[in-house]
């Protein structure tokens, strides 16, 4: 059990770093702009999304503020620090690596 | 390096903030539920009911949400311990029976444990207050493997001069001895020393000069150091005592020094006032008498100074041999330390084994307690584990049942082991240092230990239990299936068996000791207590010269005695220098003229007791045989009677009257004749022998007398008239108390009462817990096998035979646990045999009585849960399951 929960918890993070590469948003916001990015494909549970922020919060590669929406609303906004864009490049190409790997595989006559 | 701090710093602040960050959270949350109704509404065009419903959905648990939240955060076992704590102690107030005895059964056996290892910290394992205390030595003469004496001049002054290995000798003689200054006089410990003897333990006072080698000298100006209570009490302050002028039996010294405070007892003799000892040059061997301690040279071992003090026994041998003839006697130096502890080690020992068993029955009861707990609770575990809680909790849960406890067991054990230090302190067995025992921080630190061994030992097995279940059970057998199972019931039987095993030695021991006090109580003491009074003359030896041709002690007796006897209420009045049944004033060694003891051999010791006329009257001692003595006896033809013991030890084929024997070694003095047999008295405490040989007074005339007085009338009416009548002779002395004899025969035996109801005190606690161990044990069995019991009564089976085969269990693992008890007392007790007095550490006759009451007691409390067996109706039982 925890093994799936790793992997999917990798997977999460390379996400959740790519919506923020993009400009600091917030929990919400981040939900909305997986689920337009993949065309309705990754829709994260929120109850994943937010374990997800504050461990890499924690872990010092994104941080927190309270801040106010474009739509006029009280909201804690997520901004990548310079820490989490290096863990997002080698995410980035763990996962390429990974991804290219495992197509090679399937492409295999 | 630095982000690790962030984070450190981070979870600090979460830890402490967990309700103001758990709010942020909750904030954070409400926002996203109502952007994504909003945008749900806009969207799917929902109402906003249904569009929060589905929100909430998709967001699932709010509670889950936060938990994982903290577990992100890291602080989570924090928060989980905190709640553990909550948890046992919530859970363990919802059985207040269970946790009420549990936690007095720890804290009376922590407790007790603890205050005796405080009394054993300070009195076996803490050093003497003296520089190097490991190079002091006490030195006596010894002859034969176990015949110790004291030293006399002749020996001190021979050490002085030829030892090596000793770099400084010191003697004592101790006294309680009238002390005057200004106006006032009182009757103080006064400890006669020379001054080797503060050298040697190395005490320097904080004021003024210590004693010195020029006041040892014979016509020096004598001198005294005193303590520090007696220069703030009587001399009104250290600075004003130096070189005061007190009177000290009698005799002008001057006070040339102050000890620090606190000390008041130097080598284990309790003195208020240190004076100058000024040896006379010898004219014989003996007298004996000095209490001789001595500090080995720097590099020098015991060995070699055992060695050299043999060499010089053996050169001094020769010089004095006309008074003294026994040339196997010689000097032997002993740890200091280990004399003074000399039985402190073997009546503590027997405490601590006493009071560990008991902790230990304690524990045992307890983690059978705590099975039948955790087995009762299997349900709930049961629950847990299909909830999810992991096995690592669960663990945790039950460790933390024991440790909540084991802690609130140690926490009272502690405050009551202070108590219980103070009765120890009280009532417990007088050995040196007790009192400087303190519950301090190394005894704090033994009943944490005690109660991290408790905890331990209490918490293991239902834990074990619990990860040693494989497949997980279910919730439909969870109530029978986990704990009933044959192997924690053998383990539950362990307990017992452990319980009963050691309970026995306790009991046995406490019964022992018993046995022997009831013995001790019922001896003779050979005088008839009741009406008999007695009191301590100590005749300063500066006012009452003494010496041959004075004849000043004889005068103060021969005008108080008529007086003392013609008081109304006094049946008569006698004098004698020893104060049964725990003084025999003086020993003496002798030889028998018809029977004389091989040469170079030891002569024979008894005490020797100085006497005046009535002095058997007043006791209400018989005349077996011969004569009692007469004015005519004053030492020209010595004469001495004999006591019962004496004459059939000595005589046991005829008469001792009329027999010759050469006294105190002394070859050229008159030879001295048996006139009478008298009834035996104790002299050496009612467990010593009847030996004793009675001198006429009249031959020395000693400074200290006890005047017996019997009386017709209660003493209490005649004794201001005594101390009346005896102030009249001569107002300057100090006066002692006068001591009621059966009071004092009371108190001769006080020790082995107190050891007596001490360990009687433990065996009760033993076999209580034993039996509260049983019965538990029992009343759970009955309970988990209610259905089965049902069906054997349903099938026919009669409640005799449920309570029989309800007792045959329990009783199976009470006779195991006596037995094996049995094998560990016998083997354990022989221990005792020096404490015991007419008793055998294996009398069969005590054993066997312990272990049928140990086991009658396990037949009660076997049939009591039985008994409840055989009430159970058949029908009920079964259909409850």
């Amino acid at each position: 059990m925890d093994e799936r929960a790793d992997l999917l918890q990798g997977t999460l993070d390379l996400l959740i770093l790519k919506t923020l590469l993009l400009g600091p948003l917030h929990g919400w916001g981040i939900s909305k702009r997986l689920r337009e990015l993949s065309s309705d494909v990754l829709d994260v549970g929120q109850g994943s999304l937010y374990p997800a922020l504050y461990r890499l919060e924690d872990k010092g590669w994104i941080r927190s503020e309270w801040g106010v929406s474009p739509e006029g609303r009280r909201a804690k906004f997520y901004t990548l620090t310079a820490a989490g864009k290096k863990r997002f490049a080698a995410e980035r190409s763990q996962w390429r690596l990974f991804a290219g790997a495992v197509e090679r595989v399937l492409e295999a006559t | 390096m630095s982000q690790w701090m962030q984070r450190i710093a981070r979870r600090i602040r979460a830890l402490l903030h967990g309700d103001a960050v758990d709010g942020d959270v909750d904030a954070e949350m409400r926002i996203h539920l109502e952007m994504e109704t909003e945008e749900l509404m806009r969207t799917e065009g929902l109402s906003a009911e249904e569009a929060r419903r589905r929100a909430l959905v998709s967001f699932g648990g709010v509670e889950r949400y936060k938990e994982a939240h903290r577990d992100a955060r890291g602080v989570r076992w924090v928060e989980e311990l905190t709640q553990d704590f909550r948890y046992a102690i919530r859970g363990l107030l919802r059985a207040p029976a269970f946790s009420i005895s549990a936690v007095l059964v720890l804290a009376l056996g922590i407790g007790a444990s603890t205050a005796v290892f405080s009394a054993v910290d300070a009195v076996l394992l803490s050093r003497l207050p003296y520089p190097q205390d490991d190079q002091l030595v006490r030195i006596y003469n010894q002859s034969g493997p176990s015949n110790r004496w004291t030293l006399s001049t002749v020996d001190i002054q021979a050490l002085e001069e030829q030892s090596r290995t000793l770099s400084a000798v010191g003697a004592l003689r101790g006294k309680r001895v009238a002390v005057s200054y200004g106006s006032a006089a009182e009757r103080l410990p006064t400890g006669f020393v020379t001054s080797g003897f503060l050298d040697a333990l190395g005490v320097r006072p904080v004021r003024g000069r210590t004693l010195e080698a020029r006041d040892d000298a014979v016509g020096a100006p004598p001198v005294a150091v005193v303590n520090h209570r007696f220069a703030t009490e009587a001399l009104g302050g250290d600075a004003s005592a130096v070189g005061r002028s007190i009177m000290i039996d009698g005799v002008a010294h001057t006070v040339v020094g102050v000890l620090p405070a606190g000390v008041n007892d130097l080598a284990g003799v309790h003195a208020q006032i240190w004076a100058s000892l000024q040896l006379e040059p010898p004219t014989r061997r003996g007298p004996f008498g000095l209490y001789v301690i001595g500090r080995l040279a720097d590099g020098a071992t015991l060995d070699a100074a055992q060695r050299e003090l043999v060499g010089i026994s053996n050169r001094v041998f020769p010089l004095w041999s006309a008074g003294f003839q026994d040339s196997t006697a010689h000097l032997v130096p002993v740890s200091l330390r280990g004399d003074l502890l000399r039985g402190a080690g073997h009546t503590l020992g027997l405490l601590a084994a006493a009071v560990a068993l008991v902790l230990l029955i304690g524990v045992a009861n307890v983690a059978g307690l705590m099975l039948v707990r955790a087995t009762g609770r299997s349900r709930e575990i049961v629950l847990r584990t299909v909830l999810g809680a992991t096995r690592g909790r669960l663990v945790r849960l039950l460790v933390t049942d024991s440790v909540v406890l084991a802690v609130v067991g140690a926490v009272a054990g502690i405050a009551l082991g202070a108590a219980a230090l103070e009765v120890l302190k009280a009532i417990g067995p007088e050995v040196p240092r007790l009192d400087e025992a303190r519950l301090d921080l190394r005894a704090v630190a033994f009943a944490a230990a005690a109660a991290l061994f408790a905890a331990i030992s209490i918490g293991a097995y239902p834990v074990a239990l619990l990860l040693r279940r494989d497949a997980a059970p279910t919730l439909r057998d969870g109530d029978r299936a986990v704990g009933a199972g044959r192997r924690s019931h053998a383990v539950r039987g362990a307990f017992v068996v452990a319980e009963f095993a050691l309970a026995l030695p306790v009991l046995a021991v406490a019964a022992l000791l018993l046995n022997s006090f009831v013995r001790l109580q019922r001896v003779d003491p050979g005088f008839d207590p009741e009406r008999l009074v007695s009191v301590h003359v100590s005749l300063p030896s500066g006012l009452y010269p003494n010496d041959s041709g004075d004849t000043s002690v004889r005068d103060y007796w021969a005008r108080a005695l008529p007086l003392v006897r013609a008081i109304p209420g006094v049946a008569s009045a006698g004098l004698g220098a020893a104060l049964p049944p725990y003084d025999w004033g003086d020993f003496n060694n002798f030889d028998l003229v018809d029977r004389p003891v091989p040469p170079n051999t030891s002569q024979h010791v008894s005490p020797w007791v100085g006497i005046g006329d009535e002095y058997f009257a007043a006791l209400g001692v018989p005349l077996l045989e011969g004569r009692l003595f007469t004015p005519g006896d004053t030492g020209v033809a010595p004469v001495v009677l004999v006591s019962r013991s004496w004459a059939e030890h000595y005589y046991p084929d005829g008469s001792a009257v009329g027999r010759q024997m050469i006294s105190g070694g002394c070859t050229e003095c008159p030879r001295t004749t048996v006139v009478g047999v008298v009834g035996d008295v104790k002299y050496d405490g009612l467990n010593g022998t009847g030996d004793a040989v009675y001198a006429p007074v009249t031959e020395g005339w000693p400074l200290d007398l006890n005047l017996f007085v019997r009386t017709s009338v209660p003493p209490a009416q005649v004794v201001s008239r005594v101390r009346a009548a005896l102030a009249s002779v001569d107002p300057g002395i100090p006066l002692n108390e006068v001591v009621n004899m059966d009071e004092r025969v009371y108190e001769s035996i006080a020790q082995p009462r107190h050891m007596t109801a001490l360990l009687g005190g433990f065996a009760a606690a033993a076999v209580v817990l034993a039996a509260v161990g049983i019965f538990g044990m029992l009343s759970y069995t009955v309970s988990a096998r209610r259905r089965e019991i049902g069906v054997r009564m349903a099938l026919g089976a009669t409640g005799r035979t449920v309570i029989g085969m309800i007792v045959r269990r329990g009783m199976g693992h009470a006779i195991a646990g006596a037995v094996l008890g049995l094998v560990a007392a016998l083997v354990g007790t022989r221990w005792l045999a020096s404490t015991l007095f007419d008793v055998d550490a294996t009398d069969p006759l005590t054993l066997g009585a312990v272990t049928l009451l140990l086991l009658v007691v396990a037949l009660v409390a076997c049939w009591l849960p039985a008994r409840g067996a055989a009430g159970i109706d058949p029908v009920e039982a079964i259909r409850a399951e």
